[in-house]
């Protein structure tokens, strides 16, 4: 029976006959990236707001000085990066079957992403307790220094890397989860949550130089 | 079918054919509507002007899919479209994977360099929209390189690069549709 619908697929197996398989991945795999595609289209659009809200102020701040902001989120991209290899690695591993070392791998891929959660939060309390940043409101000091300034840099910043910050945790769990139950996973199924970890790299790509880059602050004034 | 039903098959020939001819006429008369708009509209780079011409233009591309579609079934535009020679067998999906260490190690390395390369350009000090588009572009390359390789997008096939890619561009480029008004807003300020 089963030789017979191998025969028909083969017969069907050009790009664009159709099939059980279309694309030549699993129905679990093209979901995942159906949901990626949609994804991105939730974080561009963020990303344009956010673009469209800048261009249309008389003023943006910059206030990330090298330390701590520019220094700790470029470490965090270099965390995502670190964790985006160690998980093809996890997936390779799977691929020829050594469980225990795809495993190991996703234990290391989810290193990367908590410490990039850690530094991220460090770096968000900074801001709210330091400078006392708030989603609609500026500091004082900051209001000083760029006049006019508008008051959604709060809201963009704390909407599009919190959005961000989320993705990571749930790609964290949805690992872990993976981690635990790898025996009874398929390759299939690793290599779809590799999927989601590479994408929430992926976007960080876009966020990390449209917030933090853009907005370095050359001169910050001595404490 | 033709060879079937042959009277049946002439048939579905003069309605191909009619349906071709319907679809091309409305093809073309929207593409005659944004051809029209670009002359007539008195600052062409308006909110609505581009709105109008993006849309005649999109409608005018759907219209044409039906008769590229024919075409491409009747083997006019095979070599367009030819398939890069993958016929391995589907046995349940088996498991494909590509790549070894030294490539992926490679990547990353890039991938980093790009990265250094941002933070620094992010401290010369050029003009706004210059560096805006060097960190996009880099950004993009870098997106590109996670795409086709930690993702495996480059082992895949094509059609489903062609399913995915092409719909996410242009949504995204939709979205830019209103940054003209931005620039508007900021010439409408009262104060200053």
């Amino acid at each position: 029976m089963s030789t017979h619908a191998h025969a028909a697929e083969r017969l069907t197996a050009d790009d664009w006959s159709g099939g059980t398989f279309p694309y030549h991945i699993g129905h679990k795999k093209l979901g995942m990236w159906l949901f990626i595609v949609s994804d991105a289209l939730t974080f561009s659009a963020l990303l344009i707001g956010y673009c469209y809200v800048r261009v249309s102020s008389d003023a943006w701040p910059t206030p990330f000085a090298f330390y701590p902001s520019i220094i700790f989120s470029t470490v965090m991209t270099l965390c995502l990066l670190a964790s985006s290899f160690t998980m093809v690695m996890a997936v390779a591993a799977s691929a020829r079957r050594d469980r225990r070392k795809a495993r190991r791998w996703i234990g290391a891929t989810m290193l990367g992403g908590l410490t990039f959660l850690a530094l991220h939060i460090y770096e968000w309390l900074h801001l709210i307790n330091d400078y006392g940043l708030k989603p609609f409101t500026l500091p004082a000091t900051w209001l000083e220094r760029w006049p006019q300034a508008s008051p959604l840099f709060g809201a963009t910043f704390f909407a599009i890397t919190g959005l961000h910050m989320f993705h990571v945790l749930t790609g964290v769990l949805y690992l872990g989860y993976i981690a635990l139950r790898i025996r009874r996973k398929t390759h299939e199924d690793v290599e779809i949550s590799g999927l989601y970890w590479h994408f929430v790299d992926l976007v960080w790509m876009f966020v990390f130089p449209l917030i933090y880059l853009l907005s370095v602050d050359f001169h910050p004034p001595a404490h | 079918m033709s060879t079937r039903f042959g009277s049946l098959g002439n048939l579905m020939k003069k309605q191909d054919l009619i349906l071709n001819a319907i679809c091309l006429l409305f093809a073309a008369g929207f593409v005659v509507m944004a051809l029209t708009n670009v002359r007539r509209a008195g600052n062409f780079f308006s909110i609505d002007s581009l709105f109008i011409t993006l849309v005649s233009l999109l409608l005018a591309g759907i219209f044409m899919v039906i008769p590229l579609l024919w075409a491409y079934e009747n083997g006019m535009l095979k070599n367009l479209f030819a398939a890069e020679g993958d016929d391995t067998p589907v046995e349940a999906v088996p498991v494909h994977f590509e790549g070894t260490t030294k490539l992926f190690l490679v990547i990353l390395g890039a991938l980093l360099i790009l990265t250094v390369v941002e933070v620094l350009l992010a401290y010369i000090q050029v003009p706004l929209v210059l560096m805006l588009t060097l960190l996009v572009g880099l950004s993009l390359i870098k997106a590109a390189l996670i795409l086709a390789y930690f993702m495996h997008l480059r082992y895949e096939r094509m059609s489903l690069v062609y399913t995915l890619i092409p719909m996410l561009v242009i949504c995204i480029c939709l979205l830019f549709i209103f940054f003209p008004d931005s620039f508007r807003q900021l010439g409408l300020r009262v104060y200053r």
